[in-house]
């Protein structure tokens, strides 16, 4: 069997007045059938384009792409979308239609699927059947438009950005019904600039940073794949020098922000009671004591130098 | 092309529509506060008098007098300054001096009025110097069927399905546009014609009640009569709104902003509005300006309306004008079809 999407040197530019600025640059990625694929970088990082060229939304300028087996504009589009489930990263359904009403349209799209109800039913929102578009939260607007993606009975479900701007409630209740669908045997291809969302739902995270895959991997891998995968967090006045706690053994990096300093450690048991016994031998006071786990945003910053949030235009 | 995706659509565009309490004020409520308001102020009724005046001088006072018999000017007497101000201002359409060769009437002839003032002043002036002379009798014009407003109320559905077509329709495409909508159903399996038909169907059902509400109120509420044949009148409405949809769609197709769509709408619907024949018939006009008026879908659905309506008009007599809009409407589709966009 093939695998759900499988793309090769994607190019893809913009063009605006004599400014031309790359989107996709040279993209290569596989998405296994079965798995919650996520596509995760910075705003402007060529997240959005790929996916809409997977959906086949936007035509690339040049390489191959092949959905659960078939090509786009090869006479094969009704097929490909026959058997696709997409939520865009920002829909307004018909304001005066109710959440029935909208699902029943997009129902009567599909030669087969699930029924409405069953659609309802995974996304919770079976109480608000008959509640007008306008009446919706954030979070309840965006499980119905999940649930029209999954109208189908999709084989591969596209979510751009799904949790953008939802409450921690309805996130997690988005991540729900993902999981529910891939237990189902669906795949995802999942784009998002929250670690924590990748983390949570991905079995292979791609990070994408200026149209290119920097890092493709398991979100643990990833992490393990940094030199050392905790921090220590210490707030001084005053600090012993960076070659001072470079000696200590398991320090692998320092970094210093204003009455703040952050340890890269191999383990956090190993450094501790030689950081402590350091400061205390220089007599500096210590204020306050933190530790945490590497994420991906580190991996991010560590590929690419540069956080997530702060990505350019593209 | 799939029933139950049209279905759907149709039902879509029906209860979005019909859930918009604007969107029905706009298309059922404002038509018939038009046709009240145009239907009072152009009742048939006699002629208002038209107001004179005369210079207070010696000799005014018999001219006065010779005016007075004629029902239709309103004369007063009034001093020099004032009745030069009433003048100017255009409180009277003319003025009368006496000198001593006799009166002097004092108009400005651009005035539309001021030409009438003067024939009836100097008819009265030459009936009380020669004694009645013999004139023809008059009648006002109030049958059904050759008043303003009957002439009005065709015009008004004819309108009114325009707008239908044009705001109804082509606006709601390109707001669709705007919010992604005809994105999202792009990554379906629905088919544009589909679509699209779905849309034309959706409309097409809140056609007929729109252009019927006009109807009814203008034949109950005017006595505006009905002579002809109510299949061809039924046709005509759906035939038109259906030529006017398609025009609505074409517009809407490419489109990708509101500001687009409301600029382009106006300067396709403006010309009609002002040549289409709905306020004034638009026979008499000549050369250019009347091709151009025969190029419009309005102008013969306003005239077929009226040859049905007015002029007892069969389906037979009125089957040329709905070939053609058919054609039309198909044209626009076709061209629709073929330059349309999701995003």
């Amino acid at each position: 069997m093939t695998a759900a999407i499988e793309l090769a040197n994607l190019r893809k530019t913009y063009k605006k007045g004599r400014a031309e600025t790359v989107a996709v640059d040279g993209l290569d990625l596989v998405v296994e059938r079965g798995e919650v694929f996520g596509l995760l970088g910075p705003n402007g990082a060529g997240k959005t384009t790929t996916v809409e060229i997977c959906e086949g939304l936007t035509i690339p300028d040049s390489g191959d792409v092949n959905i659960l087996g078939r090509q786009w504009r090869k006479g094969d589009d009704d097929a490909i979308r026959a058997r696709i489930g997409v939520c865009l990263q920002e829909t307004k359904f018909h304001e005066n239609a109710n959440v029935r009403e909208v699902l029943e349209l997009f129902r009567s799209c599909f030669d087969s699927g699930r029924s409405v109800d069953d659609a309802l039913q995974l996304v919770s929102l079976e109480e608000k059947q008959d509640a007008r578009q306008k009446s919706l939260s954030g979070g309840q607007r965006q499980r119905l438009a999940v649930a029209a993606a999954l109208l189908g009975d999709p084989e591969l479900l596209f979510l751009d950005e799904p949790t953008t701007g939802l409450d921690p409630q309805s996130r997690r209740q988005l991540w729900d019904v993902v999981r529910d669908y891939q237990e189902q045997g669906g795949t995802v291809l999942l784009t998002t600039h929250y670690m924590e969302e990748a983390q949570q739902l991905c079995d292979r995270v791609a990070i994408v940073d200026r149209g290119k895959v920097v890092a493709l991997d398991s979100p643990t891998e990833l992490i393990k794949s940094l030199a050392a995968e905790h921090f220590v967090l210490i707030e001084c006045k005053t600090s012993p020098s960076d070659e001072d706690l470079l000696a200590v053994p398991e320090v692998v990096a320092v970094e210093r922000q204003t009455d703040r300093l952050e340890l890269t450690v191999q383990s956090v048991r190993g450094a501790l009671p030689l950081l402590l016994q350091l400061f205390s031998a220089r007599d500096i006071a210590i204020d306050g004591l933190s530790t945490r786990h590497a994420t991906l945003e580190d991996v991010f910053v560590h590929l690419t130098g540069h956080a997530l949030r702060d990505g350019g235009e593209a | 092309m799939r029933w139950r995706v049209v279905r759907q659509v149709a039902r879509t565009a029906f209860v979005e529509f019909w859930r918009s309490p604007a969107a029905v004020f706009w298309t059922y409520g404002f038509p018939l506060i038009m046709a009240v308001v145009l239907g009072f102020a152009f009742q048939p009724a006699p002629p208002q008098p038209v107001p004179i005046a005369i210079v207070d001088a010696p000799g005014a006072n018999a001219v006065l007098m010779s005016l007075q018999p004629s029902e239709r000017l309103d004369v007063e007497l009034l001093d020099a300054v004032a009745a030069d101000q009433a003048l100017a201002r255009g409180r009277v359409a003319l003025l009368i001096k006496v000198d001593i060769d006799g009166p002097v009437l004092r108009s400005d002839p651009t005035r539309p009025e001021a030409e009438l003032a003067q024939l009836l002043v100097e008819r009265a002036l030459f009936e009380a110097r020669e004694g009645e002379v013999a004139s023809s009798r008059t009648e006002i014009e109030d049958r059904p069927g050759s008043r303003y407003i009957d002439f009005l109320i065709p015009g008004l559905i004819g309108l009114n399905l325009l707008g239908a077509g044009m705001w109804g329709v082509g606006f709601n495409l390109v707001q669709m546009r705007v919010q992604s909508l005809l994105r999202r159903i792009f990554v379906t399996p629905m088919r544009r014609s589909e679509f699209l038909a779905g849309y034309l169907l959706g409309r097409s059902i809140l056609v007929i009640p729109e252009a019927l509400v006009i109807l009814l109120f203008g034949v109950f509420l005017w006595g505006v009569p009905f002579r002809g044949s109510y299949l061809a009148a039924l046709l005509t409405i759906v035939i038109g709104g259906w030529a006017f949809t398609g025009i609505g769609v074409l517009c809407a197709s490419r489109a990708r902003t509101i500001e687009t769509i409301g600029g382009l709408m106006n300067a396709v619907q403006l010309p009609m509005w002002i040549l289409g024949g709905t306020f004034f018939a638009n026979e008499a006009l000549e050369g250019p300006v009347r091709w151009a008026a025969e190029g419009m879908p309005l102008t013969h659905v306003n005239r077929t309306l009226r040859d049905i309506m007015l002029e007892s008009a069969t389906l037979t007599d009125v089957a040329l004008p709905l070939a053609m809009l058919t054609g039309f409407g198909v044209l626009c589709f076709a061209l629709a079809m073929r330059l349309f966009r999701w995003q």
